[in-house]
C-alpha cells in the first residue's frame, strides 16, 4: 500500500494528512485532518490536483509589452510547466478585449487560454 | 469640475481607493475625485497576474488585472472623476491638499473630506542590515514580480528568496515557471510567513526547498550577486557558528514584509499606530483629524485584497456622509488595546454605536489559545498565526452594555485547553 501526504488549505491550521492508498489507486485511509470539509477537499486534492494557469504573453506593443492570460478553468498541476511552454510562442495582437480566447483547449485540457486585461490600441 | 467643488478626494486607486470612491459615490457625494500617481487605474493589482482575488469579495477567483477592471468599469460608470500621473504632495490638517502633475502643474484642493488609500511598500535590504558588498541583483518580491509580469524582465536566472511572504512565495511558481531556477526559499521563523495556500501551490507543487530557522548573513558578488551565505540560527534568530553554507546564485529577491505608506499622513499631522503602522482610526476609518478618512492597506496590512476593497468602502461611505452632513457626531470613545498575543487591532477605538468588525493581528504562533475580548467576546482556536488575520464581528447590541462604562477592550490571546 503506497501512502500520500497532502496539506489542506482550507484554514490557517494547514492540517497535514496522510492517504493510504489501496492498488486500485482508491483511497483506503486518511489520517490527519480535523474536519469533513479537510476530509474532502484532500480526497480531491489526490484524485485531481488541479490549478487555475496564470501567465503573460509577449504584445506587439513596445509601450505594454505583456498581456496577462489564465485558464479559464483549472488545469492538472502536471500540466503547468508544459503550459508556460505552450504559451512563449504566442504574441497578441491588439485589440484583445478581457475574457478574450487566445487558444482553445491549451494541452487538450479542455481549458482556453483568455485574456485578462484589456490591449488596446 | 471646478478643483474647488470637491466632496470626497480619494488618494490612491488600488483596490482600496478605487472601492472607496465608488462607494462615496453610491452614498451620495457629487464631485468624487480620485487622484492617482500612476498613468492608469488599479494600483499594484496590474503586476498581480496570479489568481485568488475576489473569492469573497465577488466569490470568484480572479486575478489582479480582472479584479481591478471590474473596479475601472464601474469608476468610469459612475462618472468619477480621475487624475492620473497626479501626484499628492502635500495634506495639511486642515484638508488642504497640493499634488502636482505635468499638464496642470501644482493643484490645490480643498475637500470636504479625504480618504487616504496610498497603500503599503515593501521593506526593503537597507531595513534588514545583511552585511556584505552592494552588487546588482537584490530585488524586493514586488519590483521583481513589475519586471516579470509587467515590463517583461527575467530579473536572473539563479533565484534566492530571503522571506516566505507571500509575494515572494508567488514569484517561486512564476519564475519556476519561466524557466529560472528558484534555490532556496530562506524563512528565519519557524513557519512560513505567507498564506497556507501559497505555501503549498508556490512551493511544494514545484518542489522548491524550504529553509525555515535560517537567514541571509552575507551577499557576495562585485558587479553582479555571485552567491549568498546562509545560516541556521538559534531561538534569538541568531546565526549559529558551523552552519554557514553559500548558495550560488545571480539574484536575491527579499519578501521580508509591508509597510503602510504614510507619508501624507504624518504631514496632515493624523495619529499614527506603530503597532499597525497605519493611522488610528475609528469604525467609521476616520483618522484623528476630522474628515480624513483612511482605508485597506495603508492603515495595516491585509492578507486579502477583499478586504482592503470592503474596509476602503467603509471609509469612503463615511466620508461621503461627513462631505453631506459636514457632522458625523460624537467619535468613539471605546478604545481597543493589544493585550497577551496581540500584535495589533484595527480599528483602534469604536463607539459601540455600530456593529463592527475587528482586525486582530496575531504576534506568533500558538495552538489551542482563546481570544478574549474584554467580556463581550470569547473564542477558542486550534492555532493562531501572524499570517492569519483574525476577523471578529461584534455586534451593536453587545457592544451597547458597554456604553458609558467601559473605555477600554483588552483584546488577548490565552492558552486554553480544548476539549478533544
Amino acid at each position: 500500500m503506497i501512502e500520500e501526504k497532502i496539506i489542506c488549505i482550507g484554514c490557517p491550521l494547514g492540517c497535514e494528512t496522510t492517504l493510504k492508498i489501496g492498488d486500485q489507486a482508491e483511497v483506503v485511509k486518511i489520517t490527519g485532518y480535523k474536519c469533513k470539509e479537510g476530509r474532502q477537499y484532500v480526497v480531491e486534492e489526490y484524485r485531481s490536483p488541479v490549478r487555475i494557469f496564470t501567465a503573460t504573453i509577449l504584445t506587439e506593443k513596445s509601450a505594454r509589452p505583456l498581456l496577462p492570460v489564465r485558464t479559464d478553468r483549472p488545469i492538472l498541476k502536471s500540466k503547468l510547466k508544459e503550459a508556460a511552454l505552450t504559451l512563449v510562442r504566442f504574441k497578441a495582437k491588439s485589440p484583445v478585449r478581457i475574457g478574450q480566447v487566445i487558444l482553445p483547449n491549451i494541452l487538450n485540457t479542455g481549458a482556453d487560454v483568455i485574456a485578462t486585461d484589456d490591449l488596446l490600441d | 469640475m471646478k478643483y474647488s467643488d470637491v466632496d470626497v478626494a480619494v488618494i490612491g486607486s488600488g483596490p482600496a481607493g478605487m472601492a472607496a470612491a465608488i462607494k462615496a459615490k453610491e452614498e451620495g457625494a457629487e464631485h468624487v475625485l480620485i487622484l492617482e500617481r500612476q498613468e492608469q487605474l488599479g494600483g499594484l493589482l496590474h503586476q498581480c497576474v496570479h489568481n485568488g482575488f475576489g473569492l469573497l469579495y465577488f466569490g470568484q477567483d480572479l486575478t489582479g488585472p480582472e479584479y481591478a477592471h471590474r473596479f475601472v468599469e464601474k469608476v468610469r460608470d459612475l462618472g468619477i472623476e480621475v487624475l492620473l500621473e497626479t501626484m499628492v504632495i502635500r495634506i495639511s490638517g486642515d484638508r488642504k491638499l497640493t499634488a502636482a502633475n505635468s499638464r496642470e502643474g501644482t493643484i490645490f484642493l480643498r475637500p470636504k473630506s479625504i480618504v487616504l488609500a496610498m497603500g503599503c511598500r515593501e521593506r526593503s535590504r537597507g531595513q534588514l542590515s545583511i552585511p556584505g558588498t552592494r552588487p546588482a541583483g537584490i530585488f524586493t518580491a514586488g519590483t521583481a514580480q513589475r519586471l516579470v509580469n509587467v515590463e517583461g524582465f527575467i530579473p536572473g536566472r539563479k533565484v534566492v528568496i530571503l522571506g516566505s511572504g507571500d509575494i515572494g512565495m508567488i514569484m517561486a511558481r512564476r519564475l519556476t515557471l519561466e524557466g529560472v531556477e528558484v534555490k532556496a526559499v530562506v524563512e528565519i521563523l519557524p513557519y512560513i510567513g505567507g498564506l497556507i495556500r501559497n505555501e503549498v501551490q508556490c512551493l511544494y507543487d514545484f518542489h522548491i526547498p524550504i529553509l525555515l530557522e535560517h537567514t541571509v548573513i552575507q551577499i557576495h558578488g562585485e558587479q553582479r550577486v555571485k552567491a549568498v551565505t546562509i545560516a541556521k540560527v538559534d531561538k534569538n534568530k541568531r546565526p549559529v557558528d558551523g552552519t554557514e553554507q553559500n548558495i550560488e546564485c545571480d539574484t536575491l529577491l527579499l519578501s521580508v514584509g509591508l509597510i503602510p505608506e504614510n507619508e501624507l499622513s504624518r504631514m496632515a499631522g493624523v495619529d499614527l499606530d506603530p503597532l499597525a503602522g497605519g493611522p488610528v482610526v475609528d469604525e467609521r476609518r476616520e483618522t484623528s483629524i476630522p474628515g480624513i478618512f483612511a482605508g485597506g492597506n495603508v492603515v495595516h496590512v491585509h492578507d486579502l485584497v477583499d478586504d482592503v476593497s470592503w474596509e476602503a468602502e467603509i471609509a469612503g461611505a463615511w466620508a461621503a456622509k461627513l462631505a453631506q452632513k459636514g457632522d458625523l457626531g460624537k467619535k468613539g470613545k471605546i478604545i481597543l488595546r493589544p493585550g497577551r498575543n496581540i500584535r495589533s487591532i484595527v480599528p483602534q477605538t469604536i463607539s459601540g454605536q455600530n456593529d463592527v468588525t475587528l482586525y486582530i493581528r496575531i504576534k506568533e504562533m500558538e495552538e489551542k489559545v482563546q481570544l478574549r475580548i474584554g467580556a463581550i467576546y470569547n473564542q477558542a482556536f486550534r492555532v493562531v498565526k501572524p499570517s492569519e488575520i483574525i476577523k471578529v464581528n461584534l455586534l451593536q447590541k453587545e457592544l451597547n452594555s458597554l456604553r458609558g462604562k467601559t473605555t477600554e477592550l483588552i483584546a488577548e490571546c490565552e492558552p486554553f485547553d480544548l476539549p478533544a
